[in-house]
């Protein structure tokens, strides 16, 4: 919920973002610091339902202390990223590993009262390029103040987007800009956002409810690709909403985000697709993933190796589950594939309408026929293939 | 083909504009950012989608990962 609530609003939003524009410069970050802490504690606790949950502001505390020692060419900035990959995958990926590893143990050492806290998978992943890019000496260290303000920023703590320090230090220095023209963009924004989810993807719901093996089981075969475009359909409209509410927010402090999405459903390949949906996850797995790996500056077999194992980890990134590695899987197949195509066949200077039209098509199918691994589990997503190709 | 392009082109600049991620009006469109009038229908219009589509709500899909 959270950004659908009025308590985001009233309690957290508006206030915040007034005291930001009111006060001194040098209080600005301990604005931001005691809105997101409050925030935090309390999504926490009425969301994911108690104390326990809630404690987990410690991991902040505790990420902000350690990062006051993160130097350039330090290996302690190493403790950072160790520290950031241990906690997701005590949080997020404990019991799928327990599954996997003890699959054949009688009794597994499950955490039973697992939870997720309230934005793990994103707040880690700016720890990871904090740390990292205090390493290489790409960005300062900032003040203990302004730190905490970046990552306890609760317009993107949630779900994103997925900020970076260098951009957001200077804006949070800044003078603030003129209220009238953050406002009236800031809120027309939220609004669309929220006129987005309730109107549309919400809607879509009705349809994508059958996506199970018993409705998959008895329904008119041309009924399953309208029901798998109605989830590609909900999952656009619904996360832009979402990054629409979050960078809306973020304007009436006075501070630009980066974007999120820019019409992935019009591009005509899967690398430009990709260069389009979560742009700022996209753009994290390329500067923390695939260029460390070696980018594509190695020999061609390696860069479609380095692509593949980008797209799996941004699958594994999604959730626990066998079906997010395939979808992974898929992605990066698909964007290899591509790549081998291009290489084969450089793209054209003037391609043909009916060209570009066809490279729209086969973009929009891939990607939607992907939605199939995100949206069900493994065994209902290949019943689903084995319905719709094979009758 | 051209026209079709410059015509999407021209549709997702007004689309982001309405919506708000757009600072800068798209070419031969007159309501400025500054136009209380056509700002606050078009906030009531948004409110009232939102009033009436409201409640059936499911979480955002994102908030789970």
């Amino acid at each position: 919920m959270i950004f659908n609530t009025w308590a985001y609003y009233l309690f957290f939003l508006f206030p915040s973002a007034i005291a930001f524009r009111l006060c001194a410069p040098r209080h600005r970050p301990w604005v931001i610091v005691v809105g997101g802490s409050l925030f935090f504690v309390f999504f926490s606790y009425t969301a994911l339902g108690g104390l326990i949950p809630a404690t987990c502001l410690g991991i902040f505390l505790w990420e902000s202390i350690t990062s006051r020692f993160y130097r350039p060419k330090s290996r302690f900035c190493w403790v950072g990223v160790a520290q950031a990959i241990v906690l997701l995958f005590i949080f997020k990926y404990w019991n799928f590993f327990v599954g996997l590893a003890w699959f054949r143990a009688a009794e597994k050492p499950y955490w039973t009262h697992a939870f997720l806290p309230l934005g793990i998978s994103f707040f880690t992943f700016e720890f990871i390029h904090y740390a990292t890019d205090r390493k290489f000496g790409k960005t300062e260290a900032g003040t203990l103040g302004e730190y905490l303000a970046f990552i306890l920023f609760f317009p993107t703590m949630v779900a994103g987007p997925i900020k970076r320090y260098q951009q957001f230090l200077p804006k949070l220095r800044a003078e603030v800009a003129s209220w009238s023209v953050d406002w009236q963009r800031g809120i027309t924004r939220i609004l669309a956002g929220l006129a987005k989810k309730f109107a549309i993807a919400d809607l879509l719901t009705a349809y994508t409810n059958h996506l199970n093996v018993t409705d998959l089981t008895v329904a008119n075969r041309a009924m399953l690709p309208v029901w798998l475009l109605a989830y590609g359909m909900k999952i656009y409209t619904d996360f832009s909403a979402y990054s629409d509410i979050a960078i809306g927010s973020a304007r009436l402090f006075g501070i630009p985000i980066p974007e999120n999405f820019d019409w992935p459903y019009l591009q005509t390949n899967i690398a430009q697709f990709w260069r389009h949906w979560h742009i700022s996850l996209t753009s994290w797995l390329m500067d923390y993933v695939y260029i460390p790996l070696g980018g594509s500056r190695v020999a061609p077999e390696r860069v479609y190796l380095n692509v593949i194992t980008t797209m799996l980890i941004s699958g594994m990134w999604h959730g626990a589950g066998v079906n997010f590695v395939l979808w992974g899987l898929w992605h990066g197949v698909s964007l290899a594939i591509h790549r081998a195509y291009r290489r084969l066949r450089p793209m054209p200077q003037n391609p043909s309408p009916v060209s570009q039209f066809g490279s729209w098509l086969l973009t929009f199918v891939v990607a939607n026929l992907g939605w199939a691994f995100f949206c069900m589990d493994v065994h209902t997503a290949l019943f689903f293939f084995h319905r719709l190709f094979l009758g | 083909m051209g026209d079709a392009m410059n015509l999407l082109t021209w549709l997702t600049q007004f689309l982001e504009y309405l919506g708000g991620s757009r600072d800068n009006q798209p070419p031969g469109f007159p309501v400025a950012v500054a136009n209380p009038v056509f700002w606050g229908l078009w906030w009531g219009a948004l409110s009232l989608v939102i009033y009436i589509f409201c409640g059936q709500s499911s979480k955002f899909i994102y908030i789970d990962f």
